[in-house]
């Protein structure tokens, strides 16, 4: 049997004014833009839990034929999708299905909204695909495929049910960046979170000989890639992160994760972090003072941790680890002050790469659900300005027009040539006191 | 320190960096698409060049700083200016 797995990329800003923004400022977006150019894990996943007698074929929807042309064909098609481009994905399917080709839908927004996503597939895997992609596969060739299978949210990194991806469909093409996940979930449980805590039961974390396999196998792919570990929030266990971190070093390579601000507190971890070739860790900071920090996750840890930011940020970065620090725009404590107030912060910090977005109400997450029963949501679906720019429900302490208008004000304060180079400055002499 | 062996220099600190053989690197091509160096990389390849020429090349011309020979001749050019 031939499988098509195609992964949809290119979120872009939908608001025409933070668009153009974008053209003119350096840094702007460019988060979004590398992750949008990453190859999809989850699909590899699904090829590695693929067996061996089917082939399978990895895709980007960017390198499909145009909708007047013929599409490549396949047996059965495997689509996932974020939930900025689900409008895409689903336009594809349709296509797909309309040339009598059967399509399977996956990935978060579709565990999340599966009714929606069932209109335009012929079954969905929700969850993950360990547990569900191997049954899906007998059923459809026995001509008894399901409308959906439920995939594990647990031991989903154990054996019968984990599978290594397989990072050899990528060879020969152009990725620099590769992902490989060590965790999947996060106990913090922030209200807004949309990652994969949404569709595990407990936070799960992989056998560390897990990992270097992974990444064993991507080196033999790309000679000298730069990882990425796909995780909502990597060192939440120290003494396992600690593992991770000394099993990584020998393997030489350059990485990137996201993770808390907690990190700072330990170290022995700061200090095989460095060691291990993390070039970077992506910190949600969210925003700069405590109060707007309150009900963000159950535990309020986050408002807890903020006055101490500045102090965990250099303590990080003393190590040659550069953070990349994450605000987000909007909270409902958020008032016309704060767009000042992450200025000053950042300036005061020392960050030396600044990633700001606009609060957004993923489906699923609670923070929809809130919203929608305050009446707050701009009008649904707006799934395509899912962007994490895009200005999507009433912000409670100012207006839509005064958010969109504070955040152009801060991203023209932030990511303007001048700071770019004095990011670009600090990062370098951090590094040159290590050498 | 003559131009030729400044480039000795940097290209022995770039092969160390990029891991890879730099010799038959064109001096004018460009080493972050030619070596496939992420914007991290790049700026600690500059800082380690910054550190073992004993210079400090002007921020606004670290973003032109792509290629051997512009890195060469920033090099030169930063040892010439007087100190302020």
């Amino acid at each position: 049997m031939r499988i098509g797995l195609i992964a949809m990329s290119g979120v872009r800003v939908r608001n025409p004014e933070l668009a153009a923004l974008g053209v003119s400022l350096p840094q702007f977006v460019s988060r979004g833009k590398v992750i949008a150019s990453l190859p999809s894990l989850g699909l590899l996943t699904v090829a590695g839990l693929t067996p061996p007698e089917h082939e399978v074929l990895y895709r980007e929807f960017a390198e499909l034929p145009p909708a007047d042309q013929e599409l490549e064909r396949f047996d059965l098609v495997g689509i996932s999708s974020f939930t900025a481009q689900i409008d895409e994905a689903y336009a594809l399917a349709d296509r797909y299905r309309a040339a009598g080709v059967p399509v399977v839908l996956g990935g978060l927004h579709v565990s999340l909204l599966p009714e929606e996503a069932a209109r335009h597939a012929d079954a969905l895997v929700v969850n993950g695909a360990e547990g569900a992609w191997p049954r899906l596969l007998q059923d459809f060739q026995a001509g008894e495929m399901q409308p959906r299978y439920a995939g594990l949210r647990a031991r989903v990194f154990e054996e019968p049910n984990y599978a290594l991806p397989r990072f050899e469909l990528l060879r020969g093409r152009p990725y620099n960046r590769l992902t490989v996940q060590t965790s999947r979930g996060c106990p913090l449980d922030c209200e807004f979170c949309a990652a994969s805590l949404r569709i595990t039961s407990s936070f799960q974390q992989k056998p560390v000989d897990k990992v270097v396999a992974e990444i064993r196998a991507a080196l033999e792919v790309s000679a000298q890639p730069f990882f990425e570990l796909a995780d909502d929030n990597t060192f939440i266990n120290k003494k396992w992160g600690k593992e991770l971190l000394r099993a990584l070093r020998p393997l030489g390579i350059r990485w990137f994760t996201e993770t808390d601000i907690s990190v700072a507190d330990d170290e022995e971890l700061l200090e095989l972090l460095a060691a291990s070739g993390c070039a970077q860790v992506l910190i949600g900071l969210e925003s700069p003072d405590a109060g707007s920090l309150a009900s963000l996750d159950p535990h309020n840890w986050k408002q807890r941790r903020c006055d101490d930011y500045l102090r965990a940020i250099e303590r990080i970065q003393a190590r040659g680890v550069s953070i990349n620090g994450c605000f987000i725009l909007g909270l409902d404590n958020h008032g016309p002050d704060i767009f000042e107030k992450v200025r000053d912060f950042v300036a005061r910090s020392g960050l030396i790469e600044v990633q700001v977005t606009v609060l957004t109400p993923f489906p699923g997450t609670p923070l929809h659900a809130r919203l929608k029963r305050e009446g707050r949501l701009h009008e649904e679906p707006y799934w395509d300005r899912c962007t994490l720019f895009d200005v999507t429900y009433e912000p409670r302490h100012m207006s839509t027009a005064e958010l969109e208008a504070g955040m152009r004000w801060l991203f023209s304060e932030l990511y303007n040539e001048r700071e770019f180079l004095q990011r670009k400055r600090r990062y370098m002499e951090l590094v040159k006191e290590r050498l | 320190m003559k131009s030729e062996e400044v480039e000795r220099l940097v290209r022995a600190l770039l092969g160390e960096l990029s891991k890879r053989d730099v010799s038959a690197l064109g001096r004018d091509e460009d080493l972050v698409e030619r070596l496939g160096l992420d914007s991290l990389q790049g700026l600690s390849f500059l800082a380690a060049v910054e550190k073992r020429f004993q210079v400090r090349f002007p921020d606004e011309r670290l973003t032109a700083l792509r290629t051997v020979g512009a890195l060469v001749e920033g090099i030169q050019s930063v040892r010439r200016e007087p100190v302020s």
